[in-house]
């Protein structure tokens, strides 16, 4: 498929999908159109901050392997940016979506009790400040990098290093914003304190996950000279490490509210686990971890680029059935997915793809001003 | 041909050198090539064809095994051998056993990996690798690389060893001898070594059984012992009489135990046994006698238990004809009040359950003084 032909393929598979959800709203009721839409929202937004938190991880530890790889992270991470608008928009959903947002659920002291922090005017503050920060994080991280493609300003690594660790921060406290407030106040009775890094793993095995597949899908077509398997085995040999990361913190959060059976934790669960969603969790167990672990064993399948674009989509399918089976429940039925779910898809998939490709055509593939750009290339494991 | 070379060495002045010179002296010599290096060279393992290394798959099966006999054991312990109810839950919860088997995984793998790696791959212990003596080593720990090319235990040419290497450029040519086997370990030296570890496990001993018999037993731990509580006996501030026992309601009628009015062992001998010689209270007495007095008395009542008495004083053979002589009242007595250095067992033993126990004492003291008459007379011969 030559270039003109993808793009043409992509607008029009986006087209269809933004009449479907418009027609999701009209026909099949607003709840409908607005849990699809937090959830799509949050699955490109975490692979979009999951790769800027990539970014930032070079620059913390000063890697070289890493810097050939860069741009591609770098440019996924601006759909975090392209997901801001969505998140803004969903804050239509409250009064639709969130129960805490009605009066008569204040009734309840467990959730009187939260009004402090779940009102909607400091969770629309949250939100506010949460898209600020991303913007200027991504403003210095991924921008500066970009303008260094022509400046070749030496400079910018020093600065980036200074900042990369307070993006850090940010992050931490803005992805545990994203995962209490989005998603864990969709049942405002709940109690779980390692959400925000059980949703932090999830974050970053998708940008990891996007990244690998781009990665090797620019390989393929020629666009990163001198990328060796090297480089790619490092992105698998994470991909591998943060599936255990993933399954140990999603298990440790089960294993204590299923030990202690407290009934504000277990009802969560309680819900994510009868009738279809029960096999859900299966399917989470063996896709979001025995697969990947298990094929990602052996040393060859770290950097060989078919089986490890496999497992990356695989990854990424995981990841979608993850946030599934977080926040559908929330509609009170069995899991669905008509119409209106594979409009959403049609719609926000190969949106993100046509935006990807339109960012990656905006300039060089790699940080070619990068002055340890070189050195990145000579890494050899 | 030389049946006493471990390998022939050649050296080079860097390790691109040495890569260069591996193709050439492989396509001229059959025998295996290794090479020593300062630091690692990449991609060497690949040029000189070695094996790729067992330690992966030994430390996959080895883990595989170490969750499946952790699960096997969890299952046994908790769902067959003694079913023990946690924290409510049914016995085979396989949620608690999942850290455990993660551990044991670990635990399994990392021992494979290491102890696998060092004695069964590389031999260890092993005191006089032929390397240790030859006289290139020093320079290959500073700044040479050495190629060789080793017999494996075969036959080796040395010449066109030799030349091969000095063909590929190498500047110095060692050629490192099998060292002489090793001589026969003397008897000498096996009874030095026996003497040290018999006179060493002697002297451990001695001083255990000294230290545990002269130092008086400290007690390690007091946590339950010194609690915030009243202790029988001791003052207290809040009642006005200074006691901290209270005196029963006056008009207390006490139920059970019944009152027990016997005063001394001729008022006792008078009291009958209350109990019937029914087969449920044998049964009673046998439980009650096994738990309590068995400990000193023995199982069969002869003075003789299991358990050597700690303090000087010979627990009394109750089948001898004196304790039969006693009137049931008067063993009441006894376990009541205590006897010689016997302490009263009252408050171990209910008022039924210590009339049961002299029934069942009885039982034990006519079954080993037992005569023909009381053998059914069908048996008799």
């Amino acid at each position: 498929m030559n270039e003109r032909h993808a793009t043409t393929t992509l607008s029009a598979g986006t087209a269809v999908g933004l009449a479907g959800v418009l027609a999701t709203g009209f026909v099949a009721g607003w709840e409908r159109f607005w849990i699809n839409w937090i959830f799509w929202f949050l699955f490109v937004l975490t692979i979009g901050l999951g790769c800027l938190f990539i970014v930032a991880l070079e620059h913390v530890v000063s890697a070289r392997w890493s810097v050939p790889l860069r741009r591609v992270p770098e440019r996924l991470s601006s759909l975090a940016i392209l997901m801001a608008p969505a998140l803004l928009l969903a804050l239509l959903s409250l009064p639709v979506l969130y129960p805490w947002t009605r009066p008569e659920a204040h009734a309840d002291p467990v959730i009187a009790g939260k009004a402090g922090w779940l009102n909607v005017p400091f969770f629309a503050a949250r939100a506010v400040a949460c898209v600020g920060l991303w913007a200027i994080s991504y403003r210095i991280l991924v921008s500066g990098s970009v303008r260094q493609d022509q400046e070749r300003n030496p400079r910018f690594n020093v600065r980036v290093r200074r900042f990369a660790p307070v993006f850090l921060v940010i992050f931490g406290i803005t992805i545990t914003v994203v995962a209490f407030d989005w998603i864990s106040s969709l049942e405002p009775a709940w109690y779980s304190d390692v959400f925000g890094v059980y949703i932090f793993a999830g974050t970053f095995l998708a940008g990891l996950a996007a990244s690998t597949l781009a990665v090797l899908y620019l390989m393929a077509k020629g666009k990163l000279p001198g990328v060796q398997a090297d480089h790619v085995y490092n992105l698998g040999g994470f991909l591998f490490a943060f599936t255990v990361f993933w399954a140990y913190i999603g298990f440790a959060q089960y294993l204590l509210m299923w030990y202690a059976n407290m009934p504000e934790e277990v009802f969560w669960y309680k819900e994510r686990l009868q009738g279809g969603w029960g096999l859900l969790v299966l399917a989470l167990a063996v896709f979001h971890f025995f697969v990947p672990f298990l094929v990602l064993i052996p040393r060859i399948a770290k950097s060989e680029p078919k089986r490890l674009a496999r497992i990356a989509v695989v990854v990424l399918l995981a990841h979608w059935l993850d946030l599934y089976w977080m926040v559908f429940p929330v509609l009170g039925q069995g899991p669905v997915f008509g119409w209106p779910e594979l409009s959403f898809a049609l719609f926000f998939i190969p949106g993100s793809l046509l935006w990807f490709r339109h960012m990656m055509s905006r300039g060089a593939a790699m940080p070619v001003g990068d002055p340890i750009l070189r050195e990145g290339l000579e890494f050899r494991l | 041909m030389s049946n006493t070379a471990f390998s022939v060495l050649g050296l080079f002045d860097s390790s691109q050198q040495l890569m260069e010179a591996i193709p050439s002296v492989k396509a001229k010599v059959s025998a295996r090539l290794n090479a020593y290096t300062p630091y690692p060279v990449h991609g060497i393992g690949k040029a000189l064809g070695l094996r790729k290394s067992p330690v992966g798959g030994m430390v996959f099966v080895m883990g595989l095994i170490g969750a499946l006999s952790a699960m096997a054991f969890e299952l046994w312990t908790a769902g067959i051998d003694y079913p023990l109810v946690t924290a409510g839950k049914p016995y085979l919860s396989w949620q608690s056993f999942v850290p455990i088997m993660f551990e044991v995984t670990v635990l399994f793998a990392c021992f494979t990996s290491g102890l696998g790696m060092l004695f069964l791959l590389n031999r260890l212990p092993f005191f006089r690798h032929p390397m240790l003596r030859s006289k290139s080593m020093p320079f290959v720990t500073r700044d040479k690389f050495a190629l060789a090319v080793e017999a494996e235990g075969q036959a080796l040419d040395v010449d066109a060893a030799a030349a091969a290497l000095r063909a590929a450029g190498a500047q110095m040519i060692e050629v490192v001898e099998q060292p002489a086997p090793l001589a026969p370990v003397s008897p000498n030296f096996l009874m030095r070594v026996f003497s040290v570890i018999g006179i060493s496990c002697l002297v451990a001993g001695c001083l255990t059984y000294w230290g545990v018999k002269l130092f008086p037993v400290t007690i390690p731990m007091v946590h339950m012992l010194d609690q915030p509580r009243l202790d029988p006996q001791q003052e207290n501030s809040y009642f006005g009489d200074g006691f901290g026992m209270r005196m029963p309601v006056a008009g207390t009628v006490a139920r059970i135990p019944l009152p027990y009015a016997v005063k001394s062992q001729n008022d006792a001998s008078a009291l009958g046994n209350p109990l019937p010689r029914t087969e449920s209270v044998l049964k009673q007495g046998r439980q009650a006698y096994d738990t309590v007095c068995a400990v000193c008395h023995g199982l069969l009542a002869n003075g003789e238990p299991s358990l050597t008495s700690a303090y000087g004083a010979k627990p009394a053979n109750l089948v001898a004809e004196k304790i039969r002589n006693y009137s049931d009242g008067m063993i009441h007595f006894v376990i009541m009040n205590g006897k010689n250095a016997m302490p009263s067992y009252a408050s171990d033993l209910t008022q039924d359950e210590r009339w049961a126990v002299v029934h069942y004492l009885r039982a034990l003291q006519r079954a080993l003084n037992a005569k023909d008459t009381d053998i059914p007379k069908e048996s008799r011969k």
